[in-house]
């Protein structure tokens, strides 16, 4: 586990925590593997990892193996290639040691692993390797012939560099069965062709992409694909080779990407060493959601699009629904009372995950530890398949102290970073593409149709049909009014008459029987929008409904949301037995899309009205409008 | 800021210290052919480490070309300086 939350900060060399590691070593102390496990996962430098490398040997000199009492195989590691495999061997010894357990690799030498996979007694095969890493040479990933070669033979060699590695690979699959992990290519960092390099499928940067993308889509499982590609991206092709170190000592890449690399290998070595997480389980309170259920109330907690908080926990809480799809099951671990923790998965509108995502629920005052214990009987899984994520220290020690096997994650002060951390922690990847993941499938397929669906849209009525509409009117209630306060203070395009009301003020119009205020929520076959439209009505004694607001989010403009809006106010009209709907367009710099909102709708403009337009409509009239949503109506929540 | 020889001296010899399993007392005078560790692979890891350590950037063979640790500290100056202008 390389967790950012157990980093430690190295200074300068020779730093403090240097001098910590030297006195433990000299001490014998029982924490120094410890710390060297931890230093090492926060070592990004070249030059700090070489010296934890070296003090991990010293200590081995010693007979201060970390993880030599444990029942670990050795790992045996085959590293070949097209340049100087040292130092970056030296990396994955260090890596491997601290982070999986007992290592020996076989460093192969310069640029000859072809005759050291072809030649059937190579020292390569006497080694015996569990895995092997194979580095091809950049020099053999070159279109041979000219810029303006045809596309079909370019494209020809492209594959036969592929082909080719991915021979080698199946060669070495037959003689050693290990696991094998292929690296890809890096993409050159300079432009020497100018626009003609995107063009021409022979440019040095198409022709590695296109043999990177062959190599991906064609290795068989067996083959694992060390992304250097991605690597070199991410750290920055600037930075990602080195030329003088080429020439001096034929390197691959930079220093840093060698440690990135080094993190990369043992990363995949270590997930095919070990048990795959099935469980993912989860804390409540500042995790899924802002603020303390118990204290705050429904009404009070952070969740949802009325404040920026409220809007990473909900993204948050989207991210955990799609580890499900990747074959994830969820809990919940929380310090609470059973009924104010199931509460707002039951009944808050904003929440995505709900009580049907989750296979085990534990609210209680028990410690966490014996909870997860306990969830793990229930579903009869090994504690070792465990994740366990809370925003609370405390809680994560409790955890690590009681049920040791579980992995914890610790999550950020800050929940706009808890998504990233969770990805960081590379705990939810798969290692292959499995009959478990036929699911995936559908998606794709889902994908694909909406995107035909969005490109054909010259059929507007079959595209809104497709789209599987689903509105939900509701009236005001105290979970909504933030969102709805915030509308009604932020819209002004969809706005017909821009008054601005506090939530204060709000809440006062509940309790006014003068006043019909309702809200409708929006939600397709994609996803949903949540609360996008608002309206408050007042019944005058004259038996006229009158629209005081009437406003709309923009994001769900054209999918006749606002005939929908109509055939609910004139239900409401009708039902308090008023017989005309009343409404007004009121500009504003910004309003002008709705100026023309009432008579496009069939309403009658009054005469003799200027600057404030106003129009009517009659109950017995009205013929409601056909659309594609399909609605559903909710009663006061309190 | 530049750095003077002594000064570089004694960092060396902590990063001798930290990458050598044996220890080494660095002297200008010593050399690889003094120190049964420092072959040519050990010797890719200290000219990286020195780099980064120092903020330097050799040019092509010139490390290679210095005869003992005395001449690796006069270049690493040298680098400094120009790194620092």
């Amino acid at each position: 586990m390389y967790g950012l939350q157990e980093g430690i900060n190295l200074g300068q060399n020779g730093s403090a925590s240097d001098q910590d590691l030297k006195s433990l070593l000299l001490n014998r102390d029982d924490r120094f593997w410890t710390e060297l496990v931890k230093q090492s996962a926060a070592a990004t430098t070249f030059s700090q990892l070489t010296a934890l490398s070296s003090i991990r040997k010293k200590a081995a000199r010693l007979g201060l193996n970390g993880l030599s009492d444990e029942k670990t195989n050795t790992v045996r590691i085959g590293l070949i290639g097209g340049s100087t495999l040292f130092p970056l061997s030296d990396l994955i010894e260090h890596f491997v040691n601290v982070f999986v357990g007992d290592v020996q690799i076989f460093t192969g030498d310069y640029n000859n692993y072809r005759s050291e996979i072809l030649e059937e007694s190579s020292s390569l095969y006497e080694f015996r390797p569990d895995f092997v890493v194979v580095l091809p040479d950049e020099q053999s990933c070159k279109h041979p012939g000219m810029l303006n070669d045809p596309k079909e033979s370019v494209e020809a060699e492209i594959n036969r560099v592929s082909s080719e590695l991915l021979q080698l690979c199946s060669i070495i699959r037959e003689r050693t069965a290990a696991e094998i992990l292929l690296c890809n290519f890096i993409l050159p960092s300079a432009n020497d062709l100018g626009p003609v390099q995107a063009k021409s499928l022979a440019s040095d940067w198409n022709f590695r992409k296109a043999v990177n993308l062959g190599l991906g889509t064609k290795a068989p499982n067996y083959v694992h694909i060390c992304d250097l590609e991605f690597l070199a991206y991410r750290l920055g092709g600037l930075i990602a080779k080195d030329a003088r170190s080429w020439f001096e000592s034929k390197q691959l890449c930079s220093p840093s990407l060698q440690v990135d690399l080094a993190r990369e290998i043992t990363h995949i070595v270590k997930a095919l060493r070990t048990t795959p997480k099935k469980v993912l389980v989860l804390d409540l309170d500042n995790t899924l959601w802002g603020g303390v259920i118990g204290d705050d109330g429904i009404e009070g907690i952070e969740i949802g699009d009325t404040s920026p908080r409220g809007e990473a926990f909900k993204a948050f809480q989207s991210y955990i629904l799609s580890l499900t799809q990747r074959g994830f099951i969820l809990a919940v671990c929380s310090k609470n009372d059973f009924d104010n923790a199931i509460q707002p998965f039951r009944e808050h509108p904003e929440m995505v995950l709900r009580e049907e995502h989750f296979v085990s629920f534990k609210a209680n005052w028990e410690p966490k530890g014996q909870n997860l214990i306990e969830i793990a009987n229930e579903l009869n899984l090994g504690l070792e398949s465990f994740i366990f994520a809370d925003d609370n220290p405390a809680e994560v020690e409790n955890v690590r102290q009681f049920a040791p096997e579980v992995t914890c994650i610790a999550l950020d002060p800050d929940p706009s970073v808890y998504i990233r951390q969770l990805q960081e922690s590379r705990l939810f990847e798969r290692t292959m593409i499995t009959g478990e993941d036929v699911r995936r499938t559908e998606q794709y397929r889902e994908e694909a149709t909406r995107r035909s669906l969005l490109s054909t849209s010259v059929d507007m009525d079959s595209y809104l049909q497709s789209l599987e509409m689903v509105g939900t009117f509701r009236e005001f209630n105290p979970i909504d009014l933030p969102r709805i306060a915030q509308l009604i203070n932020k819209s002004n395009q969809f706005n017909l008459t821009t008054r601005r009301r506090l939530e204060s003020e709000l809440a006062a119009l509940i309790s006014d029987p003068i006043y019909t205020g309702f809200s409708m929520r929006l939600a397709d076959r994609f996803g949903d929008h949540g609360l996008i439209s608002v309206v408050i009505c007042k019944s005058n004694s004259d038996g006229c409904f009158e629209i005081d607001t009437w406003l709309m989010s923009c994001r769900v403009l054209k999918r006749q949301v606002e005939e929908q809006v109509l055939n609910e106010i004139v239900r409401q009209a009708a039902d308090k037995g008023c017989v005309r709907v009343k409404g007004a367009y009121i500009p504003t710099a910004k309003n002008a899309m709705v100026s023309d909102l009432y008579s496009k709708l069939g309403f009658r403009a009054i005469d003799g009205c200027q600057d404030c337009c106003e129009f009517e409509l009659l109950v017995e009239n009205f013929t409601p409008k056909a659309t594609f949503i399909s609605v559903n109506h909710k009663e006061h929540l309190t | 800021m530049s750095l003077d020889k002594t000064e570089v001296l004694s960092r060396m010899q902590v990063i001798f210290d930290e990458l050598f399993l044996d220890e080494v007392t660095v002297t200008p005078e010593l050399s690889a052919k003094d120190v049964e560790e420092w072959d040519s692979l050990l010797h890719i890891s200290l000219v990286v480490t020195v780099e980064e350590s120092f903020e330097v950037k050799f040019r092509v063979g010139e490390v290679e070309a210095t005869q003992n640790v005395g001449e690796f500290v006069e270049l690493i100056v040298q680098r400094s300086k120009e790194a620092n202008v």
